[in-house]
């Protein structure tokens, strides 16, 4: 059995980032991914300055390789039912637009960590202060020894099951979906990603251009028809915003944890087990979850190297360490942070101020009827709580992370 | 697109043990790109705007030839000692956020060994990180992967010259060492960072600011000769007359051109020092005093050093009587600062009106409870004047500043822009958190230094005088509540980086971050220019590669 520091389970950006940091300090570490590498990862691929900024900083000059074309995104367009549309340029020019299949890979690479890919997690169980994590590699069981384990295995995560077995039945899931379409005529600005606070539509609705190709995204509480909701996307895109597609050439969906950012209910792991990235909630506004992934998970890294190095307990450790990291995503739903700060990495409150009284009107109207699709998750009280919280201390609780 | 991969190949992990699973090496083929080099951004040519696309946190060397070089170390009897509890021990430097692990560590023992180290890197091509005290704060101490050189083991006073004021010694030695060496002969050194445990030749490397540098200068501005192996393994004397291209830039070079094995400094006749503290409410004021002493040469010692912008303390000292008694008559008068009395009055005035802010204020008493005795102990005074300096200082400093990471961003500007400079980094600091220090100097600078100063912690713009500030947030030890990631500090420092970038300051002993700042403070042009003589000078880039290009 091999034995080792540290196992990571995933091999996305959330892992290259904790592996980085892991395998700066010396400490052996091994990335274990489902698929082969490199992997598809159903993504739009906007990634925030920050983001953009950490990649650089710890892996170096993004490759033309890791991009899709175009290249890059200048910013979000936001449409309302009203038919006002604004454009909110990012903070320091255009970001990348990444090709999360060559991103993830190259990223892993450079963290200079071991990966085994087509090893797919299975459990884990503790023994004495090592854990077992058991996987499946090409159809064979194979084991694994290591004194922590990290789980960047995203929304779904396995490694959160296998500590936590009822948690999925304690969170909404929602489906998101996308199919790829030629294009006839797209008069959405193809430097922007389009998003449209439509409760009509969906849960979340998106558009932006791809490699020749117009996608069509939507997500919705997991049940629903996903074809059915595609297509009335795509009837009012043309209707309203004259936007003249082909049929589509294929499709792709995954299931979504939206929400634990929103209410403040981390999921962060327990004993040496460390839970990070979007496994553990993190996902800005807009869905931006690549940012909060690096960052987050480069901190499940650190606090590792930390209490390795200080004989601390670990979890103590990463929940000190990433509560800056939720500051930052929660901050990015807090009505009081949206109202009176600058949570975001472009500025929503310079971008309505250049619209008319009565456009604004409008906008804050449609921003309250697409919020109110969203109250049947009975998220509201606990934001509010979440945001009085944070004003009074600083910071946000961390007695409800899990 | 060109993904390619090879089947099957072992990979080999980071201590050089081949992994006992097989596993397929995953090679997207993207070329290395040279050191200093910037491709153009595929991204966009508005995107991160005005960052430089460079990789800041260093990717680990680890290249199948070390054993090899290890062999050859071997052969010509230079010892490397490769266990992990060895090279463990220098993972970090005082910052405290960087790790990274040598794959071998040599300990100083004399020029003769380094050179042959250096010559052996050159041929395989080994990173080799030179270490002092490791009391940088962004890794700079820290090798990724390579060679770490323990400068400590070089740690002996050979000559001091009474007659002539000078000392001759080992460059690994720490001030404090030195200093002890120095008061036997009722002599002392000139001007030293206020930790002691740093070494001479790292601080030679970097500037050394001391509360006396408004009038004797940085320490690295002491240096009247030094010993130095080049990149190549040369060992050279080097002073202002002799060799003196290579002098200028190891001084202030942060260890690009050569490791500094010996040092001749300056020294002076040694004297205690009687102190005076004036305490304002605005920086300001304090600020514009302290130039004013300084412009007018009225002090030996001055600084300002902060409880957060609320009580700011001005430190005035003196070598002798004479010059005390002249401040007393001409310049007392003028300073606008209160006594010990008149700003405990002011504070509870302010208090008392701001009530919510006990929290405050119980920290502000709390820790002029336990930090002005300090400099005061009866143990280090006689005669009212505190007779050991060095000791005072070092202890206050690791005592009521010294953390589990040491994050310690600096400004450094001309006289004319340093008001405005410190008052936007104190906010910045004050975004980031509750408690924290600002502690502000003058660096005299020597005209004939002018060489030595270009892409150094001297701003261009700095004729006669240099200010630094340090900012130093107070984190608390392990048990406190808040515990900082290093994305965290990272944009505390980057923030106030961005102040130097935008006032065109520098970086006092250029604590940091230098590689992702030099290109944006200094333009490409000079450090396009300094990279073409290290690669000269270095051919295959070996010596303190993460640093600055
Ligand atoms: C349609 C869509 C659009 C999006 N658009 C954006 C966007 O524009 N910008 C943005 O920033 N974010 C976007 N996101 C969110 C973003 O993709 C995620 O937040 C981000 O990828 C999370 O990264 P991660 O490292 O936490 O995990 P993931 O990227 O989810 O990676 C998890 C990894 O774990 C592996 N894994 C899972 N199970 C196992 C197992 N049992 N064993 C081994 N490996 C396993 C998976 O194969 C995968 O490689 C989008 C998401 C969707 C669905
Ligand atoms: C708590 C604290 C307080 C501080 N206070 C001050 C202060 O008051 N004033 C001040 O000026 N600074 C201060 N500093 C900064 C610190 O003192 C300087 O960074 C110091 O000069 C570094 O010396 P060192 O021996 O620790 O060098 P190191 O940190 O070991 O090395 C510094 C750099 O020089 C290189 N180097 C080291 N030795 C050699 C050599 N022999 N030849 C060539 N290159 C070499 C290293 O590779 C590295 O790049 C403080 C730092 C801390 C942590």
């Amino acid at each position: 059995m091999r034995n080792v520091d540290v196992i990571i389970v995933g091999a996305s950006l959330a892992a290259a980032a904790a592996a980085k940091r892991l395998t700066d300090a010396g400490l052996e570490t091994i990335i274990l991914e489902r698929k082969e590498l490199p992997r598809h990862k159903i993504c739009s691929g906007i990634l925030s300055p920050r983001g953009h900024r950490f990649l650089l900083e710890n892996f170096g000059p993004l490759p033309r390789e890791v991009l899709h074309d175009p290249t890059w995104c200048r910013g979000v367009t936001f449409h309302f039912p009203s038919m006002v549309s604004m454009s909110l340029d990012f903070f320091g020019g255009s970001t990348p637009h990444l090709h999360r299949k060559y991103s993830d890979y190259w990223a892993i690479q450079r963290s200079g960590a071991e990966v085994h890919d087509q090893t797919s997690f299975v459990g884990l169980s503790e023994e004495n202060d090592h854990i077992i994590v058991n996987a499946r590699q090409h159809g064979e069981d194979i084991q694994y020894r290591a004194r922590h384990v990290i789980g960047a295995d995203g929304p779904s995560s396995p490694v959160i099951r296998a500590i936590y077995p009822d948690y999925p039945e304690q969170i909404p899931w929602f489906f998101v979906g996308q199919k790829f379409h030629g294009i006839i005529d797209c008069p959405l600005d193809h430097e922007y990603f389009h998003f449209f606070f439509n409760p009509n539509l969906g849960h979340y609705t998106w558009s932006h251009a791809r490699d020749g190709q117009q996608i069509v995204g939507v997500g919705f509480k997991s049940g629903d028809n996903f074809d059915a909701k595609h297509k009335n996307v795509v009837r009012y895109l043309e209707e309203k915003h004259g936007v003249k597609l082909d049929p589509h050439t294929s499709h792709e969906g995954c299931a979504e944890n939206f929400g634990p950012s929103l209410i403040n209910r981390y999921v962060f792991g327990k004993g040496n087990v460390l839970i990070t990235g979007q496994a553990a909630g993190f996902l800005n506004i807009i869905a931006e979850g690549m940012s909060c992934a690096l960052h987050s998970g480069a901190i499940s890294g650190e606090a590792i190297v930390e209490a390795r190095l200080r004989n601390r307990p670990v979890q103590e450790v990463y929940r000190k360490m990433i509560a800056s990291e939720v500051r930052r995503t929660t901050d990015q739903w807090n009505p009081l942070k949206v109202a009176f700060g600058m949570p975001h990495e472009a500025d929503f409150r310079a971008a309505l101020m250049k619209l008319s009284w009565a456009e604004r009107r409008l906008v804050v109207q449609d921003i309250w009827k697409f919020i109110v699709l969203y109250k049947e998750f009975k998220w509201g009280r606990q934001i509010v709580q979440s945001a009085l919280g944070r004003l009074s201390n600083g910071s946000y609780t961390q007695q409800r992370w899990i | 697109m060109s993904a390619s991969r090879s089947a099957n190949a072992v990979i080999t992990n980071a201590f050089g043990n081949n992994a006992a699973f097989t596993c397929r090496t995953l090679n997207l083929d993207i070329p290395v790109i040279d050191i200093g080099t910037f491709p153009a951004d595929p991204v966009a040519a508005n995107s991160l705007q005005g960052i430089k696309r460079q990789q800041t946190n260093p990717k680990r060397w680890n290249e199948p030839v070390w054993g090899e070089f290890v062999l050859a170390l071997r052969v010509s009897d230079v010892e490397i000692i490769e266990q992990k509890f060895v090279s463990g021990t220098f993972a970090t430097d005082a910052g405290g956020t960087a790790y990274g692990m040598p794959h071998g560590v040599v300990i100083a023992k004399d020029a003769a060994q380094i050179s042959t180290l250096l010559q052996a890197a050159q041929q395989y091509k080994v990173p080799v990180t030179v270490r002092g005290g490791g009391l940088t704060t962004e890794g700079e101490s820290v090798a990724f992967g390579g060679v770490l050189l323990d400068m400590t083991g070089m740690s002996r006073v050979l000559k001091i010259d009474a007659e002539n004021l000078s000392v001759r010694t080992q460059a690994g030695i720490f001030w404090h060492s030195l200093a002890e060496a120095l008061r036997r002969q009722n002599l002392d050194y000139l001007s030293a960072p206020l930790n002691m445990t740093s070494s001479v030749g790292g601080t030679l490397g970097v500037g050394g600011i001391d509360v006396n540098s408004a009038r004797l200068g940085c320490s690295a501005d002491q240096a009247i000769a030094l010993q130095v192996v080049t990149p190549t393994g040369e060992i050279v004397e080097c002073s202002d007359s002799e060799n003196s291209e290579l002098f200028q830039r190891v001084i202030l070079g942060y260890g690009q051109f050569g490791v500094i094995t010996e040092a001749t400094l300056k020294v002076r006749p040694y004297t205690p020092l009687a102190m005076h503290y004036f305490y304002y409410t605005s920086l300001s004021e304090a600020i514009a005093d302290l130039q004013m002493l300084d412009a007018n040469d009225v002090s030996d010692y001055s600084g300002i050093l902060t409880m957060m912008d609320k009580v700011v303390n001005l430190l005035v000292a003196f070598d002798s009587d004479q010059r005390e008694t002249a401040f007393k008559t001409d310049w007392l008068h003028r300073l606008r600062g209160h006594g010990e009395f008149g700003i405990a009055l002011k504070m509870a005035l302010y208090y008392a009106v701001h009530p919510w802010r006990w929290r405050e204020a119980l920290f502000l008493r709390e820790r002029k409870n336990t930090l002005f005795p300090e400099f005061r102990r009866p143990e280090h005074m006689r005669n009212g004047k505190v007779v050991d300096r060095t000791v005072v200082f070092s202890r206050a400093v690791w005592k009521h500043w010294g953390s589990r990471q040491m994050v310690i961003p600096d400004l450094a500007t001309s006289p004319e822009k340093f008001i405005d400079t410190v008052q936007k980094a104190n906010l910045v600091c004050k975004k980031y958190f509750p408690h924290y220090t600002l502690y502000c100097v003058g660096i005299k600078l020597r005209a004939d230094h002018a060489p030595h100063y270009e892409m150094s912690c001297i701003p261009p713009d700095a004729v006669t005088h240099a200010y630094g500030c340090e900012f130093e947030p107070m984190m608390g030890d392990l048990n406190a509540d808040a515990m900082y990631s290093r994305d965290t500090l990272q944009s505390f420092k980057n923030e106030i980086y961005d102040i130097g970038v935008a006032v065109g300051a520098s970086y006092y002993r250029f604590g940091g971050m230098m590689k992702g700042y030099i290109r944006r403070v200094f333009g490409d042009a000079v450090v396009d220019k300094h990279l073409a003589m290290k690669r000269k000078a270095d051919p295959n880039m070996i010596l303190n590669r993460d640093v600055i290009f």
